[in-house]
């Protein structure tokens, strides 16, 4: 079998797998972004114990691998509670808790990069605190964060990869059992890296385009 | 309490602490309506802290602000309120740059005056006329030189028409060129008998302009006179020997 013959037959497997990724990448940042907005607001709160959750939840999933998070949510948890749930529900509540905890800070870290003198000015032309948030500061803490919280999707888009290990079909899941049948490593993991590869490249071309067109550095 | 008798601004035992650092050390001032009044002094001694305590954007330590009669608190539930009639002015602008020219003109009397925008803007562009940047409107700030983000800003704050606008070194951080521009905006303001606290180092300006001068020093008024008195016939050996180290430079 050569190689385009492997990859005919190959392929409807692979763009299974890769369609499932797509799924668990898009559901997972979308709680991601959730939950890195909410967990933002709580770490910039005066309020000490939202301040707290937000450490808690930055230190853990900085302090632990997305593996160990995924098997203890998926064995762990699920073990003591007595429950069982799928593994795509399990894969997504790993990785938007992984994601949103270092979302946050990225969230956090664009606001305070807002020069305080927006903030003055707002408020010195009678703007409420609220207002102020919302109309000056968030617009221009979003086109700051924009390349860290692309980075921060690629990263999680290819982090899906490691949801295989607790068994759902994704593509590296696929690729992985296409290679137990035909023990071609070398091509299907080319093929694997070629698609993963694919995605982040479109999401990055996408991305630029959308930088561009805030930038505030140019008359539009 | 809009008294026409009563000033326009009464500051009173106003201290201000960063910190253990005693920035203010007890002022007393009154501004009368319709007064333009220019604040001189050494870099460090308070006078920029003085002005934005008049608007609260720094909380008294000690002391009171009251404009018009009502206290300038940060916790107080008008607060917003108040501030509208305070306009202000920065050094660095801070125009608000993801909004175009016109935008920051209208989104406060939009918001704050709930204001039809159609209104909003013929307020907005009579004021960018008056400062001299019709054309600019649909500009976004970050295309504009300094001194028309300058004049932008006090149109901006013009836009609320407040009754007393207050300046921190306006022109510090503009080219010499652009220097002009902007300060003959102010002094057409002045003529037209707007309230003004004018934080400044033009000291040419400040004696053309102004029916008051007050010289700050480490935190307090060291002196406080007409322009012709406090230029010409300096009485606190400070002020002396500060204004022989500006005028001769």
């Amino acid at each position: 079998m050569d190689f385009f013959e492997l990859l005919k037959e190959s392929l409807p497997m692979l763009m299974q797998g890769l369609m499932l990724t797509l799924q668990l990448s898009a559901v997972s940042l979308f709680f991601a972004m959730i939950i890195g907005i909410v967990a933002s607001l709580m770490g910039m709160s005066k309020n000490i114990v939202l301040r707290g959750i937000n450490r808690v939840l930055v230190a853990v999933v900085r302090g632990t691998p997305l593996l160990v998070q995924a098997f203890f949510i998926y064995f762990g948890i699920t073990g003591l509670l007595n429950i069982r749930i799928t593994a795509f529900l399990a894969g997504v509540i790993a990785l938007s808790f992984n994601a949103g905890g270092y979302l946050s800070e990225i969230f956090r870290g664009g606001i305070q990069a807002v020069d305080p003198g927006q903030r003055e000015a707002a408020r010195s032309l009678g703007l409420s605190a609220a207002q102020t948030t919302w109309r000056i500061i968030i617009p221009q803490a979003i086109r700051i964060c924009i390349p860290s919280v692309v980075n921060q999707w690629c990263i999680t888009i290819k982090d899906t990869s490691i949801i295989s290990v607790i068994g759902l079909a994704e593509l590296t899941n696929a690729g992985d059992a296409i290679i137990s049948r035909t023990y071609r490593s070398f091509e299907v993991w080319i093929m694997v890296g070629v698609l993963y590869f694919i995605v982040i490249w479109l999401l990055t071309k996408l991305a630029r385009f959308v930088e561009k067109k805030v930038s505030l550095d140019e008359q539009h | 309490m809009n008294n026409t008798k009563s000033p326009k601004v009464e500051v009173r035992g106003l201290h201000k602490y960063f910190g253990k650092n005693e920035v203010l050390k007890g002022i007393d001032c009154d501004i009368q309506t319709g007064e333009v009044v220019c604040v001189i002094g050494p870099s460090g001694s308070g006078k920029s802290t003085f002005l934005r305590c008049i608007n609260c954007l720094e909380e008294p330590t000690q002391g009171t602000v009251l404009v018009d009669g009502n206290l300038m608190d940060d916790k107080a539930k008008n607060i917003d309120e108040l501030r509208e009639d305070v306009g202000m002015v920065f050094q660095h602008f801070n125009l608000f740059p993801h909004l175009s020219v016109m935008e920051n003109l209208t989104i406060a009397p939009i918001l704050r005056k709930k204001m039809q925008k159609e209104e909003a803007e013929k307020v907005g562009m009579d004021l960018l006329t008056r400062v001299g940047l019709a054309d600019k409107a649909d500009a976004m700030p970050n295309s504009l030189s300094g001194g028309q983000k300058q004049r932008v800003a006090i149109a901006r704050a013009l836009a609320m028409r407040p009754g007393l606008m207050l300046f921190d070194e306006p022109t510090s951080a503009l080219d010499p060129e652009m220097v002009g521009e902007v300060l003959d905006v102010m002094r057409q303001l002045a003529k037209e008998g707007m309230t003004m606290v004018i934080v400044t180092h033009e000291m040419g300006f400040a004696r053309q302009v102004s029916n008051r001068v007050l010289f700050i020093d480490q935190g307090v008024i060291a002196e406080a006179g007409t322009p012709a008195e406090v230029f010409d016939n300096p009485q606190n050996d400070r002020t002396k020997s500060f204004l022989a180290k500006v005028l001769n430079a």
